[in-house]
């Protein structure tokens, strides 16, 4: 195992405000990387300081063993393209096309191409006439076509409809098993990219929640539905994730369930639902899924 | 877990300071072409006033008497001011997207300063060849001067001299405004504008509570546009410090 | 792809359960790990853990520098396998749903044999 990215004790304060607060973690080489969270959890602030565009307040960060600040040689590797990114106003489309490689040294021009015909990307706009979608798609075949060994997406799709998201899961996926390559991937569609990820970081108000392989939370947690006190009996001392109710109803989230508490949920006449990435993570950092969806 | 280590693949600073250069002139419109249309409008201007006032006399050699009050004319000097607009947007449209590419700070501001000297130099290349048209057609047939004004003296070499210091200058203010632009926006702008205001104003009054007017007027006289030109290097050398100091801790924001 | 089972245990029982439908016939290449990615839309090394899997138990073997194929006798071995778990995953549940509605196993084996002869 070989980590690309490492931070120990990583803070990041406004005023009063804590963005991101004792954050360690390793994003592993060649994986893929899903930094999950509500919107204004820190997702930005942390991909911002992996990169070297904002200062730390307090610990280290290591990208490929060095740190990230103002450093040309780790900085060469790095593609951040923010879900907000500013590009030069005058700019067209191909301008940035024209730019971008210089700075990408892993650029693959033909794929670019294929993309911006893919993407239905009109080269002679000018950015600012761009709709959301467009610009989304502009940072997409930036971040893809550069193959930078370590890419950040964040919120890459905003304004793209489900094609163009299909769109960029797909290419995602195909040049990623051709050239291996680090991506973390920012979102809170969870639903739409948890099959793709490897591994899953949560980040909520600052602070890591879950860090762990995709497959491991797959199946981690489970929904135990039934008449409440069959359900109270059932989960005992377990943790719970979460609960809801209706009226004698329970509904009642707890971590992974072995065969046998499977087979005694069914014998005590109870229902048992999958959790998905998505309303795990909704479970654990306590939003409503509603409210969740409603941040995108 | 091990850590991954580079393949050292990073392009030489000189290669990547030319990469910078080039994200400024990729879209020429704005730092290069509409300077030129202001030039230009500026010089039809000049040229449409000297016209007038052949046509007015009715006699071009009028015009001569005239000639007195055009080199005395500071219409060049608006086209080193918009220098320091050209930077200030080509930086501030720059700068977060130079970094969102993995560009350090530190080479895209040198970029950035390489990229104002390579202009300056273009510029003043351009003033010496108008000017000498200038001298030549005897100041484009109507004694017109607007590339040779008094404030450049009289010998070309001295003029370019005078002219790059004065692009130099007026980019490097322009970088500076920048960098507070992009680490405070509109906001700090003002601040420096009304800083700056005051900080002149304080100068003109302690000059003044110590009589030392005549003394500035004398210095001024004793340098002459030669050496006040060169004594700007100084400003322009601190302007482009105080600008790297703001722009090394300026993060780009959405 | 179902939620909250192992995305790579699924790949697996896709294989299987190809090899034991006859579609995958033994000595046969299976597609690429990279190609049952792009297919289900998953992440190529969770496809590389479900078709591991199977290397691990046998049903598929390596042939360097060309890819996977079903190794012999593995339909047999997998139909034995999965007869040993048909009574935990489908007879166990069934006399559970069964119990809740106050059939009795003789009812419940009474209907069996009635719908298999119909």
């Amino acid at each position: 195992m070989t980590a690309v990215v490492r931070t120990r004790g990583l803070s990041r304060h406004y005023g009063d405000v804590t963005a991101v607060d004792d954050v360690s973690i390793e994003f592993e080489q060649n994986r893929i990387h899903g930094l999950l969270g509500r919107n204004g959890a820190g997702k930005t602030t942390l991909m911002s300081l992996l990169t070297g565009q904002e200062f730390a307040s307090a610990g280290t960060i290591e990208v490929f063993g060095q740190s990230p600040v103002e450093n040309a040689d780790v900085l060469s590797h790095v593609s951040f393209i923010r879900e907000s990114q500013r590009y030069p106003e005058d700019f067209q489309v191909r301008h940035v096309l024209a730019t971008a490689p210089r700075f990408l040294p892993h650029w693959d021009q033909e794929f670019a191409d294929r993309l911006v015909e893919e993407f239905r990307l009109p080269v002679k706009r000018r950015i600012k006439k761009l709709s959301r979608g467009q610009l989304s798609a502009v940072g997409v075949i930036v971040g893809l076509a550069g193959r930078a060994p370590l890419t950040f997406f964040d919120e890459p799709y905003l304004g793209l409809d489900a094609v163009a998201r299909q769109l960029f899961y797909d290419r995602l996926l195909e040049d990623y098993s051709e050239h291996p390559r680090t991506i973390v991937l920012s979102t809170h569609l969870i639903d739409e990219v948890a099959n793709l990820l490897e591994h899953v970081v949560v980040i909520d108000d600052g602070r890591i929640i879950v860090d762990e392989d995709a497959e491991t939370l797959r199946g981690s947690a489970t929904t135990v539905v039934g008449p409440r006190t069959a359900v109270d009996a059932f989960v005992g001392t377990r943790e719970v994730l979460g609960r809801e109710g209706i009226g004698g109803l329970a509904s009642v989230t707890v971590a992974g369930l072995d065969a046998d508490e499977r087979r005694d949920a069914a014998a005590a006449g109870l229902e048992l639902a999958p959790v998905s990435l998505q309303q795990l993570v909704v479970r654990l950092t306590g939003t409503s899924e509603k409210e969740f969806e409603k941040s995108a | 877990m091990t850590t991954a280590t580079l393949t050292p693949s990073t392009p030489r600073l000189s290669r990547r300071l030319g990469d910078i250069v080039r994200l400024h002139l990729a879209n020429p419109m704005t730092v290069i072409v509409v300077p030129l249309l202001v030039l230009t409008a500026m010089f039809a201007v000049m040229i449409a006033i000297a016209l007038m006032i052949v046509i007015g006399t009715g006699d071009s050699s009028a015009a001569a008497s005239f000639s007195k009050g055009f080199q005395y004319s500071g219409t060049s000097f608006y086209i080193f001011v918009y220098m320091m607009v050209v930077a200030v947007q080509a930086m501030n449209a720059t700068f977060a997207y130079a970094l969102g590419l993995g560009v350090t700070r530190r080479d895209y501001y040198l970029g950035s300063a390489v990229t104002w000297v390579l202009f300056s130099v273009a510029w003043s290349i351009l003033f010496l060849v108008l000017g000498a048209i200038e001298q030549a057609t005897r100041g484009w047939g109507m004694n017109v001067r607007m590339f040779t004004a008094i404030y450049y003296g009289e010998e070309p070499v001295g003029r370019a001299v005078i002219v790059f210091c004065a692009f130099l200058f007026f980019f490097f203010a322009g970088t500076a405004a920048a960098a507070v632009f992009v680490r405070w926006k509109a906001l700090g702008v003002t601040v420096m504008l009304v800083g700056l205001a005051f900080v002149l104003v304080g100068l003109g009054f302690i000059v003044t509570l110590t009589a030392n007017w005549p003394a500035v007027g004398a210095w001024f006289v004793a340098s002459g546009p030669l050496g006040v030109a060169l004594w700007s290097l100084v400003l322009t050398a601190l302007l482009a410090v105080a600008g790297w100091a703001l722009l090394r801790r300026a993060t780009p924001r959405g | 792809m179902d939620e909250g089972r192992p995305i790579f245990l699924q790949i697996a029982e896709q294989i299987e359960n190809d090899i034991i439908s006859g579609q995958l016939p033994e000595e046969t290449q299976v597609p690429s790990t990279n190609e049952f990615a792009a297919f289900h839309r998953i992440n190529p090394a969770t496809a590389g853990k479900g078709v591991n899997l199977l290397v691990e138990a046998g049903v598929l073997y390596k042939r360097r520098g060309i890819g996977m194929f079903v190794a012999e006798g593995a339909r047999a071995r997998l139909i034995d396998d999965r007869r040993t778990r048909f009574a935990d995953q489908y007879v166990t549940p069934l006399l559970a749903e069964a119990a809740k509605l106050g059939i009795t196993p003789e009812q419940l084996s009474t209907m069996i044999t009635e719908r298999s002869t119909s």
